[in-house]
């Protein structure tokens, strides 16, 4: 049972791996997409800076924590697009009948499927992440935690993701659907959840899952609560048992397209 | 030019069909606006107060505007498809026929906003009046005027994309580059009016394509003025043929570059 995992991480390992370097062919784009992505998220510094000159206090937070958030935000999404950004393309798979491909391979269908590619501009995201973390708002205990953040928040935004994407096993023009829907977490995952209330604010900590993914860790950053971080933990773990449930269901009514396709 | 009216209308009745795509659209725009109804309703402490010469009304109402316009004319064939159509070669059978490339692009382009555009347009009024209110001192009369705006303003902003797709000539990946432009207009244009920001930085921004892409438009339909839209329009002409200029120099030059290696 043990090593059944352990190869199936190394599988996993050396899919990203492999993907990464097929990236790195063109090191000039693979460096451009980098940095320009970094540049793209800095941008939004503009914005903060100009709302906070505004008003000095927004929802509850200071320019420090919305950096933070900002921060986690990035190399959440950043993390989840480097390791398993096929979750984010999976209609395209099933719609276009290429899932056979993993279909036939001797380990896991679903963790093959989602580390198949892999986002090179996401790594300029996770970078940008935390580097906007160490200049902010540093400290050795919360630059672990922002790292374990980044990491249980990337497994909820896959698992959102992938739950999202697995709609088009069911129906027609779910990926539209889907696309949106984490669109929409990217949006909220920026701004300050203290601008919300009431009944968007339930959406945004149940539905939504941007705010066990990503706002609740930076008030646990801020102020340290072990319930609550065990409380995030578990939502990630149930999240997850959602997520593969809900793909293996779909994964049922799956049908071939006859096409032939090579994977190198 | 009836062979780029054939490519429009051609385009226009294909998007006919996929209308009910458009609509799963409305989910982000909705969300996105929702966010800012928030955010602005949260930064103006009492209901006449005004922030750089805006109401609340008005400040959601410009970015309702300027995000209706962002939607409703998605660039994915004047950045996405120019782009891929370099890269992947394709552009070898599409330059040998008889229209121009860049001219045969703006007209597809065109042909997808003119369906999106107006049911963006219709959206953002339904929000508009039912979660913020009706525009104060808003004319229907107006839009007479602000409409060219509009229109000039999504056209400068296809051949300003247009110009970066093609960059992909001389670089494998010109996506970098759209995002950074795109950036500078979300951020500077749309979000914000130029009047929110320091009073130093306003004239430059003025000379940027954000003050005629993004903000004249919007700007025109929350607080109209003749001269101003006068103003605009004048600006708008300028820079689509400075624009349009630079768009034919690039392609011409990237063109040369594509014969040297073969496509």
């Amino acid at each position: 049972m043990l090593t059944a995992v352990k190869n199936q991480v190394r599988v996993c390992v050396l899919s990203i791996k492999y993907n990464i370097m097929r990236e790195m062919l063109n090191k000039v784009t693979f460096l451009t997409n980098i940095c320009f992505m970094a540049l793209n998220n800095a941008a939004f510094i503009i914005q903060w800076v100009i709302l906070f000159h505004l008003k000095k206090d927004i929802g509850g937070y200071t320019m420090k924590e919305v950096m933070l958030l900002w921060g986690l935000a990035a190399s959440t999404f950043g993390l989840a697009c480097i390791l398993f950004d096929r979750a984010f393309s999976l209609p395209d798979l099933i719609i276009s009948g290429k899932l056979d491909a993993y279909l036939v391979m001797p380990k896991n269908v679903l963790l093959s499927v989602i580390t198949s590619s892999t986002n090179t501009s996401a790594i300029g995201d996770f970078l940008y992440g935390i580097l906007v973390m160490c200049i902010f708002s540093f400290s050795v205990g919360r630059f672990f935690l922002f790292l374990l953040f980044s990491a249980i928040g990337a497994v909820i935004i896959t698992a959102f993701a992938l739950m999202m994407g697995s709609l088009s096993f069911w129906f027609v023009r779910a990926e539209l659907f889907g696309d949106n829907m984490v669109n929409c977490m990217i949006s909220f995952a920026t701004y300050p959840d203290g601008i919300f209330h009431g009944k968007v604010r339930f959406l945004l900590y149940n539905i939504i899952p941007v705010g066990m993914a990503v706002y609740q860790p930076v008030h646990i950053m801020m102020r340290f609560d072990l319930g609550s971080l065990l409380t995030v933990l578990g939502y990630a773990i149930l999240i997850s048992a959602a997520a593969v449930f809900v793909f293996y269901r779909g994964l049922r009514r799956y049908s071939s397209s006859s096409l032939m396709a090579a994977r190198m | 030019m009836r062979k780029y009216a054939v490519i429009y209308r051609s385009v226009l009745m294909e998007n006919m069909q996929y209308v009910m795509n458009i609509f799963m659209g409305f989910i982000s725009y909705f969300m996105f606006i929702f966010v800012f109804i928030h955010l602005w309703n949260y930064m103006y402490s009492s209901p006449g107060e005004l922030i750089s010469g805006y109401t609340r009304e008005q400040m959601i109402w410009y970015t309702m505007i300027t995000e209706m316009m962002w939607f409703g004319a998605g660039s994915g064939t004047v950045s996405r498809q120019a782009a891929k159509d370099i890269r992947s070669g394709n552009i070898a059978y599409l330059m040998n026929k008889p229209y121009h490339y860049t001219l045969y692009i703006l007209a597809k382009h065109a042909g997808e906003w003119s369906i999106q555009l107006p049911m963006y347009a219709v959206l953002a009024t339904v929000m508009g009046i039912t979660m913020v209110g009706s525009l104060p001192d808003f004319h229907a009369i107006t839009l007479l005027a602000v409409i060219p705006c509009i229109i000039l303003g999504i056209t400068i902003n296809a051949v300003f994309k247009l110009c970066i797709s093609l960059i992909s000539f001389w670089i494998e990946d010109s996506n970098p580059f759209q995002w950074l432009y795109d950036k500078l207009l979300l951020i500077v244009g749309t979000i914000f009016p130029i009047e929110i920001f320091p009073a130093q930085m306003q004239p430059f921004l003025k000379l940027t394509p954000i003050y005629t892409v993004c903000y004249g438009p919007a700007k025109l339909i929350v607080d109209f003025d003749m001269g101003k839209c006068v103003e605009i329009l004048v600006v708008q002409i300028i820079y689509l043929a400075a624009g349009c200029s630079l768009m034919f120099f690039i392609y011409g030059k990237g063109g040369k570059k594509l014969y040297v290696n073969g496509g």
